[in-house]
């Protein structure tokens, strides 16, 4: 009967073609709009490319302009030619808040807060400024430490029990040398295992404080390397070199070694550990 | 591939926003740096920025804030100069370079703690790594009022070397307090005898 002949023909197979003809007419449509899409995201990228280069541009012309110091003759480019009181106060603002971080660069800054005072410690090693410490003090009923993070292998209560109630200047400046010590011999350390690590065999013993330092190094003799080892204590907790040095070597090496870690212990003493070591390579033995 | 032209685009268009952020701070720290306005020009500022404020649009600071912010700003200062007894009397910088990570400014500093004055001029690298910011200060140049002291004249030249400026505040607190103490110490000594 009429169902059996070709499939293009029954109502069913018209059908089915009808449904793929839809099928691939939305396929097209879909990526026609896909395209499309694709299309416009560019352009809009592109345009925005543009815009961005233009504003650029327009950047680099008034910072250059403002190098020059010729802003101010045309009005247009200067901002500050009519200065609003809105832009004033703010210049005002800005000005006052880099004096305040002037303060940060003397070691000692701070906030007043509701309660009392918020001091910042800062501490350096030379021209290089390392860690900050913070104490949050309330000066009512009397001086008390609110809130700090000063390590708990610095003596904070002992210093505080000493110059907190009579002399606030004194217990910051006190707890600051305490502070800047312990960073300066930190840094040592830590620039010795950073840029002379070639010449430590093994690791670099150290306690929290950073007073203790112990580890071997090599020393170089006739083509011939000899460990040595050194105790560093640095018994004096606001200063930055060692008070007890001990440099020994092995019992094979050498006796003329034996002036060798001599002269080292007592260059250890004297200056800085890192420096010390920058002197060595420089005197190589041979 | 469109793909890749996209990808291309929006790396330029990041870059590009980088860039003119860092050319409008430039702007900016130019504008702040090369600009000053005395005391009264602030005054005056305050009073007739509060008059102004009817017509301005929504997302700025009023100026109560702004004032409240200036005045908690003074008084922080105050405060610091009081307690530290260094006192500032002139402030400029400018920064010579500007990049991502790196900013390099030149400081000029005058001021006096207690009776001692000092004149300072120094480089003030900052950098920005992954954690924190790193500070460094280098061509540190000091110039103090009673540089004829021999003493005084070595620890000058020392913390120079080292660009010390840290050492060089802690001691100078110290050094002027001492010294204070000594003049008074000699001038009571002097209308007593």
């Amino acid at each position: 009967g009429k169902m059996e002949e070709g499939k293009a023909y029954s109502p069913d197979g018209v059908f089915a073609h009808l449904e793929m003809l839809e099928a691939r007419a939305h396929e097209a449509a879909v990526k026609q709009e896909a395209t499309e899409q694709q299309e416009e995201k560019l352009a809009r990228l592109k345009a925005r490319v543009q815009e961005l280069r233009l504003q650029r541009d327009e950047l680099r012309a008034k910072v250059d302009l403002q190098q020059k110091g010729q802003l101010g003759k045309e009005g247009v480019v200067s901002d500050l030619a009519q200065p609003s009181a809105r832009a004033v106060l703010e210049w005002k603002i800005k000005n006052i808040k880099a004096t305040l971080q002037i303060f940060y660069l003397t070691g000692i800054s701070g906030k007043l807060t509701k309660r009392g005072v918020c001091f910042c410690i800062s501490t350096a090693y030379e021209g290089t400024y390392l860690d900050s410490y913070y104490l949050d003090l309330l000066t009512k009923p009397e001086v008390q430490i609110h809130r700090h993070s000063v390590p708990i292998f610095i003596p904070l209560e002992q210093i505080a029990k000493k110059y907190l109630q009579t002399d606030i200047r004194r217990f910051l400046s006190v707890l600051s040398d305490h502070l800047n010590a312990y960073v300066g011999r930190r840094y040592q350390a830590d620039q010795l295992q950073e840029h002379f690590s070639d010449q430590i065999e093994g690791p670099l013993q150290r306690n929290s404080l950073c007073n203790l330092l112990v580890f071997n190094y090599n020393v170089s003799s006739r083509s011939k390397t000899f460990p040595f080892n050194v105790r560093l204590l640095y018994g004096d907790p606001c200063g930055s070199l060692p008070t007890e040095v001990i440099v020994s070597c092995t019992p094979d090496a050498p006796a003329s070694l034996a002036e060798t870690a001599a002269a080292h212990s007592d260059l250890f003493r004297r200056v800085a550990l890192h420096k010390a070591f920058r002197s060595f390579s420089g005197t190589e033995e041979s | 591939m469109d793909d890749g032209t996209c990808q291309v685009y929006e790396d330029e268009i990041r870059l590009l926003e980088e860039e003119i952020k860092l050319l409008a701070e430039k702007y900016e720290d130019g504008q702040q740096e090369s600009t000053s306005f005395s005391d009264e020009e602030i005054l005056m500022s305050i009073k007739s920025f509060q008059r102004e404020f009817q017509g301005e649009s929504k997302g700025h600071e009023s100026p109560s804030d702004l004032k409240a912010q200036l005045e908690s700003l003074e008084t922080d200062l105050s405060f610091l100069m009081k307690f530290t007894g260094i006192q500032f009397t002139n402030h400029s910088k400018k920064t010579v370079e500007k990049s991502k990570n790196r900013t390099v400014q030149k400081h000029r500093l005058s001021g006096n703690c207690h009776s001692l004055s000092f004149q300072l001029e120094f480089q003030l690298l900052e950098m920005q790594n992954k954690e924190n910011v790193s500070a460094v200060i280098t061509d540190l140049t000091i110039i103090m009022e009673s540089g004829d002291d021999s003493d005084v004249r070595k620890f000058v030249s020392s913390t120079e070397e080292h660009g010390n400026l840290l050492t060089f505040f802690r001691s100078l607190s110290s050094y002027a307090e001492w010294y204070e103490h000594r003049r008074r110490t000699f001038l009571h000594f002097k209308v007593v005898y």
